[in-house]
């Protein structure tokens, strides 16, 4: 039984109710109209969403816990500790109190793609979670070119900052727009180009074939190993985490792009930064390591551990790494990632032509 | 970023140098912290253990306190002051009322005090609602006496310590001493009423024209303190302090 099967069952059980309900009121004719198969595919289609919307939201939430935390060991202190067990509803209480913030537009801010510039950068990445499976029952949609739309869904997001850059109208979101739109041109191509070894391999841009590929055979992170190191660090240029957080460097640009956003738009958009930690992290899983594969658990929750250890990298590194200089992330993207990743791409030539894999 | 090695010659800084030894070092550090426990300290929860020797807010031991006012003269932010107070035990008296939010915790009062009446407590806590609540009335002001709370000032010559003299505390003896001029003297009696520490007695020095007994202070320099209320008190200005070499 997949999601789509089990969010149906519960839709035609309420949407019964529903009827019956109807049907004892007299209104025959919508209770007609809601029984038909299309109305019930439609809601089957919402319930899954909104399934998949809180799953990604409990992830990104375990995830900033989780980033609170282990930051927190790194500089031997103790993270957030006092709202909940272990501090974990900590988020929930600085959601809240995001919430109830006035939401002040600049007066010189160019107003509608100001007030567009976060709801492209919240839907694109909430977008991203509709491709991305949770195991080969557990998905939204299978989509042929599942890796080629996460990478474009993703591409979106320095379009929004950037707008959201230069509509704030102050100049620390203008460079920090800017960075942004310098920052894609470094590191899109070298990851591009990491994810094509996996793809060869495997033969398919389809995400869960690619799973059932490494499932067959071994872990991509074996005989991709190079891919996998240059794919870590685009990925973490991907989702601008430290070291690569140019658009929002904290201690050079006040907040960088956000600097003039507040309120919940602040909160929400904290937490796209978190789908898409979730996001980069997923396809670094699904790619090289084995996806929902692994002994005894289920396999969706195999597929969130390797999730969260992914992301513990992400937060070792930002616990131990420098932020780079602009014209740095171009030399690392170009004269480093770029030949590496070509290495890469002729092992897999190498590894498929011989037919090992 | 250059570093110049032991040879003298420049290197620069290598992927190592800022990528593998951070993580390396981070990543040692996360291990310890996870296995044993952060250095932080949950503080209204749990509290750091104090020194024994540790300065908080001073304290009044009220049996021991004769109102001299000493610490009210040495205190240097000048938070102390001396009121009248009631109390069935001892009646009347005066003893030292301290604004906190004044003090700064230095101990002089403590350390000046000839009687030890005055101590110095290990409480830090003293943040109140208002500033009328930081004024402690001498009453408030009263601390449990434990050995280790009482400060003294010490003297020692360094030649001495090399000679294995310890520390030792001052007598009396070294102290300012008041002095009587007695040509100003009316023998009024004023300083042996105001003395804290009873140690001026009013002696009969002579008989005058009309056939009425002359006194005189006498004062007792064992048991005196060196607080100066003598002389403050005195209506003619008979009395100074002598500074005893």
């Amino acid at each position: 039984m997949d999601l789509y099967q089990f969010t149906e069952g519960i839709v035609s059980w309420l949407v019964g109710i529903v009827n019956w309900l109807l049907n004892w009121l007299g209104f025959h004719g919508l209770a007609g109209w809601l029984g038909s198969p299309d109305v019930i595919k439609f809601l089957t289609l919402l319930g899954e969403s909104i399934v998949l919307l809180a799953v990604g939201f409990i992830v990104a939430i375990t995830m900033i816990w989780q980033e609170r935390k282990t930051l927190g060991r790194l500089m031997d202190r103790r993270g957030a500790m006092v709202v909940g067990p272990a501090g974990y509803f900590q988020n929930i209480a600085d959601g809240l109190k995001t919430l109830l913030k006035e939401y002040i537009i600049p007066e010189k801010a160019d107003k509608t793609p100001y007030n567009w510039a976060p709801v492209i950068m919240i839907g694109s990445s909430i977008l991203l979670l509709v491709a991305i499976p949770l195991s080969d029952r557990f998905y939204m949609t299978d989509l042929d070119i599942g890796l080629l739309f996460i990478f474009a869904v993703f591409s979106i997001t320095p379009f929004a900052i950037l707008l959201g850059g230069w509509a704030s109208n102050n100049k620390y979101s203008l460079i920090g727009g800017m960075r942004s739109a310098a920052q894609l041109i470094s590191y899109e191509i070298p990851l591009l180009l990491s994810m094509v070894g996996v793809v060869l391999l495997a033969g398919s841009l389809n995400v869960g074939e690619i799973v059932m590929a490494q499932e067959n055979s071994v872990w991509f992170i074996i005989p991709q190993f190079i891919g996998f190191i240059v794919f870590m660090i685009a990925i973490v240029a991907e989702v601008e985490r430290i070291p690569f957080d140019l658009p929002e460097a904290e201690a050079e640009l006040v907040e960088g792009w956000w600097t003039e956003y507040g309120g919940m738009r602040f909160g929400l958009l904290m937490l796209a930064e978190y789908f898409r930690g979730y996001a980069g992290a997923a396809v670094a899983v699904l790619l090289f390591l084995g996806g929902w594969n692994g002994p005894f658990l289920p396999p969706e929750l195999w597929f969130l551990i390797k999730v969260f250890i992914v992301f513990f990298v992400f937060i070792w590194l930002r616990g131990s790494l420098t932020r780079v200089r602009i014209d740095q992330i171009l030399n690392i993207g170009w004269k480093r990632l770029l030949p590496l990743a070509m290495v890469n791409i002729v092992i897999a030539v190498a590894i498929k032509t011989l037919g090992w894999i | 970023m250059a570093e110049k090695t032991k040879k003298g010659k420049k290197r620069t800084p290598k992927l190592s140098c800022y990528v593998f030894r951070p993580m390396y070092a981070t990543l040692k550090e996360t291990v310890r912290a996870t296995v044993h426990r952060p250095d932080t300290v949950l503080y209204p929860w749990e509290k750091l253990e104090l020194p024994d020797n540790y300065r908080g807010r001073p304290g009044l031991v009220i049996e021991r306190c004769i109102g001299c006012g000493i610490c009210m003269r040495i205190c240097p932010t000048g938070c102390i002051e001396l009121v009248e107070v009631e109390d069935e035990q001892h009646g009347k008296m005066r003893r030292p009322q301290m604004n906190i939010g004044r003090c700064m915790m230095c101990g002089y009062c403590a350390e000046y005090c000839p009687k030890n009446a005055m101590i110095v407590t290990p409480e830090y806590e003293l943040a109140a609602y208002t500033r009328q609540d930081l004024i402690y009335d001498p009453f408030e002001l009263q601390h449990e006496y434990k050995p280790g709370y009482e400060v003294s000032i010490v003297e020692v010559l360094p030649s001495e310590l090399k000679r294995g003299v310890g520390e030792k505390e001052p007598g009396r003896e070294g102290k300012d001493r008041p002095e009587l001029s007695d040509a100003k003297c009316i023998g009024c009696a004023r300083c042996a009423k105001i003395c804290p520490a009873f140690a001026v007695e009013m002696i009969q020095v002579g008989v005058s024209d009309k056939g009425k007994p002359i006194k005189r202070p006498k004062f007792d320099f064992s048991k005196c303190v060196g607080c100066e209320q003598c002389v403050e008190n005195c209506p003619r200005d008979a009395l100074t302090m002598k500074e005893v070499l």
